[in-house]
């Protein structure tokens, strides 16, 4: 009952955007993707998602996701994307609901508005979703992508978040609300795979970390073992210097630019 | 820890309020059907029939062929070219997702009209045991495959991973639109007197040539149309958020937008091979109901359905009336009604972003 992706090529057009990358993540954890722009990371969960071609093989639960049908997939992971973009006038409620299906956790008439209360924004259910700002929006989405994977685990399965830069437009509260939020899904039994760009909130959140470099992973392991000065300034291709101050020993990073 | 308390408010339920309305649609509906009985160029009165009636006294030969070979079949086309439009303009703005879509302004009626025509011009030619098989469906089906293969190319030029973009929708509308326009200009050429009368009355939009026969030509393709939209409404409500997250919810997303098209096709090619291109029904009346009750597609598409039969009903009963003993081609009174709508939607979306 993991996620596991197991050699992963991505081409777009002729580019090879992901150059076979390997990643296992188990329920009960926190797993995140990190890397610079342009990475691939966006792509590796376009490839645990089955949401565009890949060549190698993803296994969701014990299943190979490659034949699964979108219903069978629904019901096991949410997928919040990088950003979204609404056709319609639908409420906040409405938005939340969309991702529901009959018969699922998520599918008891509270379960919505819940979520909504989960992100902090019951007080918004009737509110026009277009209107929302950047950092709402974003809420709401992930309010969506709990309610469908409202129970973290059911029948004995894990149910999966993937979430890209889930908190990359929030204000430091809700950065650290989000994370929160992550992180109880997998406490409770769920597995969550999150892409993200702050280095110290996926320090202090994860359990697991791959650094993705230009489509391929540059290493794997808990973050005190992947978060060290040589790794990070490789990926990233700018001074990073880790510390770990006593007594947690959480890493902590700061760049080194000042020093010219 | 970054604990933020939230009351709970219980939501004003627009689902609710979509049901409502569509029982109020549907008296709605129920009242233009009377009134379009009522009212024509005879002074042949429903009223009067039924009082007849209800004292046991026979109608005369007159007042029968007004009513069942004339009103009646126009009653019936009206309603289901009207269904067929409003719900075509729902399926495809919410296929395209973009409010702004309709069949009339970007193209498929053309494709569809390309069809009609060539069917209409070119039918005589087929063998004749072909003929005799599609016989009073040959312009219906010709329309639904001119409007089908507009809707796949329109989409397939206008979309790029799941994102349309409304100018190249629009162009490539027109360039849709002037190529059948072209083809339709050399039939016109071709064809004899008989046909040419045939083009020329069915290009103007109208209901004026009302028949059982038509009525029966279009019916099952539109009904068929009208019941493939009802499966459409939680995957066209998922589109809303963009292809992939539609899957992710669980949407067989291919299948739907395969569905979706033919829908389209099917209603606006029966519509358009019946009634000839009569414009706005499709965008008004979903603008209207997603104003009144929301954008959700699974009450927007049968409510749709039930606006678009009643505006249409009553258009024609004001193109009988306005210039009596005389008729307006109603296609003229959708578009005095329809394109200030229309104009009106615009300037409200004008400031926003992505038109
Ligand atoms: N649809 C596409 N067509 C062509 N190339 C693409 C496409 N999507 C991504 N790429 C390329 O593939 C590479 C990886 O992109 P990806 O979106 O996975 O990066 P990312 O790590 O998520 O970056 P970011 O941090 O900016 O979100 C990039 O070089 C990008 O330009
Ligand atoms: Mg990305």
């Amino acid at each position: 009952m993991s996620l596991i992706a197991e050699d992963i090529r991505v081409f777009y057009g002729r580019r090879e955007a992901l150059r076979g990358v390997s990643l296992r993540a188990e329920p009960g954890e926190f797993t995140a993707i990190v890397g610079p722009n342009g990475s691939g990371k966006s792509t590796l969960l376009g490839a645990l998602t089955a949401s565009l071609p890949y060549a190698g093989r993803v296994t969701l639960n014990g299943r190979e996701i490659d034949g699964l049908q979108p219903w069978e997939l629904s019901s096991e992971r949410a997928v919040l994307p990088q950003a979204s973009r609404l056709a319609f006038p639908f409420t906040v409620l409405e938005v939340v609901r969309l991702g529901v299906q009959a018969g699922t956790a998520g599918d008891r008439p509270e379960v919505p508005m819940q979520a909504l209360a989960r992100v902090g924004l019951a007080h918004y259910a009737e509110r026009t979703f277009q209107e929302l700002s950047g950092g709402e929006a974003q809420r709401v989405m992930l309010a969506r992508v709990l309610a469908q994977v409202w129970s973290p685990i059911e029948d004995g399965r894990p149910r999966w978040l993937l979430l890209d830069e889930p908190v990359s437009s929030l204000d430091i509260a809700h950065q650290l609300q989000v994370m929160e939020i992550a992180r109880d899904f997998a406490r409770a039994g769920g597995g969550v795979i999150a892409v993200m760009h702050d280095l110290n909130l996926t320090a202090m959140f994860a359990d697991r970390v791959a650094v993705l470099a230009e489509g391929q992973r540059l290493a794997f392991g808990t973050p005190r073992e992947v978060f060290s000065d040589g790794i990070l300034s490789r990926a990233y291709g700018c001074d990073l210097r880790v510390s770990a101050p006593p007594p947690v020993g959480t890493p902590y990073i700061l760049p080194h630019a000042a020093t010219a | 820890m970054a604990v933020i308390t939230d009351s709970f408010i219980p939501p004003r339920d627009r689902v609710a309020r979509a049901r409502a309305l569509h029982g109020l649609l549907a008296a709605a509906l129920l009242v233009a059907c009377a009134l379009s009985l009522q009212i024509g160029a005879t002074d042949v009165r429903l009223t009067t029939l039924l009082a007849k009636l209800a004292q046991g006294q026979d109608l005369s030969q007159m007042e029968r062929v007004v009513l069942f070979d004339i009103r009646l079949p126009r009653l019936a086309m009206g309603a289901l070219v009207g269904a067929a439009l409003a719900v075509s303009g729902a399926v495809m703005q919410g296929l395209f997702r973009n409010p702004l879509a309709d069949p009339g302004i970007v193209g498929v009626g053309a494709g569809a009209g390309l069809g009609a025509i060539l069917a209409i011009v070119l039918g005589g030619l087929l063998p004749l045991s072909l003929a005799g098989l599609v016989g009073p469906y040959l312009v219906p089906i010709a329309a639904f495959l001119g409007g089908w293969g507009g809707t796949l190319l329109l989409y397939k030029v206008a979309t790029r991973h799941g994102r349309t973009s409304v100018a190249t929708m629009l162009l490539a509308g027109i360039a849709l639109a002037a190529l059948a326009g072209a083809l339709s200009g050399v039939m016109v050429y071709i064809a004899d007197d008989n046909q040419l009368r045939d083009l020329t009355f069915w290009g103007l939009g109208s209901l004026a040539g009302a028949s059982w026969a038509k009525v029966l030509a279009a019916g099952p393709l539109v009904m068929l149309a009208l019941a493939a939209s009802l499966t459409l409404g939680r995957g066209l409500n998922g589109l809303a958020l963009g292809e992939a997250t539609a899957a992710h919810i669980g949407i067989d997303v291919q299948r739907m937008k395969s569905i979706a098209i033919l829908t389209v096709a099917g209603a606006t090619g029966a519509a358009v091979a019946v009634a000839g291109g009569i414009g706005f029904i499709g965008i008004v009346v979903p603008h209207l109901l997603r104003l009144a009750s929301g954008p959700d597609h699974r009450t927007l598409l049968p409510n749709a359905a039930l606006l678009g039969a009643t505006l249409l009903i009553l258009a024609d009963v004001i193109a009988r009336v306005v210039i009596a003993p005389a008729e307006l081609p109603i296609g003229i009174v959708t578009a005095v009604l329809g394109a200030p709508v229309f104009l009106w939607i615009l300037l409200k979306r004008r400031g926003m972003v992505d038109l």
